[in-house]
């Protein structure tokens, strides 16, 4: 089961695009459901790292697009689950080590697909594995994450390591206020975060560090009106988003900016119509997904931002998404509440 | 990891039969390869012809975490059979290498070098980088001080390459400052005063380059600190730092890299909570100084750049901060702040909503 490989082929060339550009939902479903089928392309096998976190932007952008069963779910179940390691995290894909990351898109996936019970029913105790198994790369002192046994540590692993705990109800196993402390060292005189103490601020690394301070209920920490400034200046006049100053855009970026703001509630500090359309430029509206920008290949790691972004900014049609969680909100509620 | 910035070909492209088969034979080819590393895995084969297999599936697709971590465990395996093979008798805690750690020593070089042409195609790369602090802790715990130190140096150079090739690489900037920490615990020193040149030299060839203002601006309080700074220099270093902005914003009034740094030396006149001034005895009637010529400073660049928007985002910006210090204002009207931001609304439309909190927070 893959659905990473495949970037679309072929495609509008510049300047067809923009004639009254509408969201393509039945070609990004279809586009999604032929990933799989793709075996014939190098990059199916060059992508293999990236097999569970493909499932879980495949199947996330559906349920926005509103086709959540247009995948087979015993198929994404199977595969999921023989991606469990005996350590308690999962890998990429079958025989690949475990790693945060995969464990946290296996986490969500299994939650989407409404199937913790039948992982535990073959996985006996899973989720209290899973639990340790992130707990125990908590680094006690820093309050930092490694992303495995190997010791990388970064923030992106402390926010999915919460996010993951969080779905399991887990999250009083690892020391959350010392991520508090920990994000807030990472912070800049411009109000946002950069990866570590002292590094340039990052919207990517923005999106976890008011993340982790979401799920830790402190959102009081962050410096509210300077970081949504600096969130807001990612805006470039063609509409689309970028991660530092006098970068590019990249619609990704719809996601790690626009989710910030959503959480900090401030949303309303770009202009919704320009990103909207940037972001219908980037779709190719012959064979579906959606690029980084207008005139490159499409991925579903793009196809599934995009989409989230255009749920954050209302886009009828959509499903809602959790600015949080990057899931769809129906199922974080049922997981949350239920 | 996912296609960023690959253009999309204007005609469908349909592969020709020969390009087909060609693919196909890769694929058989990475396939079997694959294969045969995943079986050695398996096998928990440890030995250098497996790491040999690693190089050649791992040079094909360095995002195979999976094949980083097997490449260290057998690394870790060949460390200790030179370990076993005696060797290391008590020469460890002296310069000279032992037996042992001449192996150890060239593996890790060996893998070092190896990594090098990875990283010029795949600078954005997590594994690669990962991999590389791997190989530089294992040499500061199993070879002497002296020989690590020596690899870190060579680490310096590499990134400086690095940064000359791409210098805004966010993984780069990182990665500097991980080399310079390092040495400087490695050797004892400080070197914050030649990182501070060369943020100088960086900024000089491209003004807009934020990465290098906002690694300078965190280094001048580490720069005061080593040298015990008194409250002349650091007044100084506030200055000069005004002085080598204000050239700059009046190249280019329109870079927003610069007012992020003009903005951060603000920020040391007037400390927020939680931060601190690299100046921090600043007297209040000094801060009022300060800022008021700041804030003319910034006003005069108006002329000729009325519609840049930067400079009325700074004004209303300074002007809350010189109302905090102090609120008996003579330095503008209640007519400017309304110009000010009636020019920001017409000019920046993305952020109109922004603006419209702006205005009711200024009670305008």
């Amino acid at each position: 089961m893959s659905l990473v490989a495949g970037p679309g082929r072929g495609g509008l060339g510049d300047g067809q695009f923009s004639q009254n550009p509408k969201l393509c939902v039945d070609k990004h479903v279809a586009y999604i459901q032929s990933l799989d089928q793709r075996r014939d392309e190098l990059d199916y096998w060059l992508t293999e790292h990236l097999r569970v976190s493909g499932i879980y932007w495949g199947l996330t952008a559906l349920h926005l697009l509103g086709h959540p069963d247009a995948l087979p779910r015993d198929d994404l179940l199977k595969y999921i689950i023989s991606c469990f390691c005996d350590d308690g995290g999962f890998g990429a894909a079958p025989g690949h080590d475990s790693h945060m990351l995969y464990t946290l898109s296996a986490v969500q996936v299994l939650v989407t697909l409404d199937a913790l019970e039948e992982f535990e029913q073959q996985i006996p105790r899973g989720k209290d594995k899973i639990g340790r198994f992130i707990a125990d790369l908590q680094n006690r002192e820093s309050g930092t994450f490694a992303g495995d046994r190997w010791g990388e540590e970064d923030t992106r692993f402390m926010f999915a390591g919460l996010l993951a705990l969080s779905l399991l109800h887990l999250k009083h196993l690892v020391d959350i206020d010392k991520c508090v402390q920990y994000v807030k060292s990472c912070q800049n005189f411009d109000g946002a975060y950069g990866v570590s103490p002292g590094a340039e601020s990052h919207s990517a690394r923005v999106y976890t560090c008011v993340g982790t301070l979401a799920l830790a209920g402190r959102l009081d920490a962050a410096d509210t009106d300077a970081l949504a400034g600096w969130l807001s200046e990612r805006q470039l006049p063609n509409g689309g988003l970028n991660g530092r100053p006098e970068k590019l855009e990249d619609v990704c970026y719809s996601w790690w900016v626009l989710s910030s703001m959503a959480m900090i509630g401030r949303l309303h500090w770009i202009d919704k119509d320009r990103l909207t359309s940037f972001i219908f430029q980037c779709q190719d509206p012959e064979n579906g997904g959606i690029a980084d920008r207008p005139g490159d290949m499409v991925d579903v790691f793009h196809t599934h931002f995009g989409l989230a972004g255009l749920s954050l900014l209302g886009q009828p049609g959509l499903a809602e998404v959790d600015p949080t969680y990057c899931m769809p909100k129906q199922v974080v509620e049922r997981v949350l509440n239920g | 990891m996912a296609s960023h910035g690959v253009s999309r070909p204007a005609v469908a492209a349909v592969k020709s039969e020969q390009a087909r088969r060609q693919e196909l034979a890769e694929i058989e080819k990475y396939k079997s390869l694959s294969e045969l590393v995943n079986k050695k895995k398996a096998e928990n084969d440890l030995s250098l012809d497996a790491l040999d297999l690693t190089t050649k599936l791992v040079s094909l697709n360095p995002e195979y975490y999976t094949l980083w971590n097997y490449r260290r465990l057998i690394l870790l395996r060949l460390f200790e059979q030179e370990q076993g093979n005696g060797g290391s008798t008590g020469s460890e805690a002296t310069d000279a290498l032992s037996p042992r750690q001449q192996v150890v020593e060239e593996l890790i070089t060996a893998d070092l070098q190896f990594l090098i042409p990875l990283f010029f195609k795949n600078p954005k790369c997590y594994w690669l980088w990962n991999h590389r602090d791997w190989l530089l802790q294992q040499a500061q715990a199993q070879l002497p001080p002296v020989t690590a130190l020596k690899l870190w140096q060579g680490e310096l150079s590499l990134v400086g390459k690095m940064l000359s090739l791409d210098s805004r690489n966010f993984h780069g900037w990182g990665y500097r400052r991980t080399v310079i920490a390092k040495l400087e615990q490695l050797q004892d020193t400080n070197m914050a005063e030649s990182e501070f040149e060369y943020t100088t030299k960086v900024i000089k060839a491209s003004l807009s380059n934020f990465s290098a203002w906002h690694y300078r601006g965190n280094l001048i309080p580490r720069l005061l600190d080593s040298c015990q700074a008194d409250s002349t220099t650091r007044r100084k270093r506030l200055n000069d730092e005004f002085k080598f902005i204000e050239q700059a914003l009046w190249t280019d009034p329109y870079d927003q890299s610069l007012w992020g740094y003009h903005q951060l030396l603000i920020l040391n006149i007037v400390p927020t909570a939680g931060r601190q001034s690299f100046v921090s005895d600043l007297t209040n009637s000094e801060r009022l100084d300060l800022l008021e010529r700041e804030f003319k400073g910034t006003r005069d660049l108006l002329e000729g750049a009325e519609k840049c928007k930067w400079i009325y985002q700074a004004l209303l910006q300074y002007a809350e901060l010189y109302l905090e210090l102090d609120a008996s204002n003579r330095l503008f009207t209640t007519q400017d702040l309304r110009h000010w931001l009636d020019q920001l609304k017409e000019l920046d439309t993305l952020r109109t909503g922004r603006w419209n909190d702006l205005e009711k927070k200024l009670n305008l």
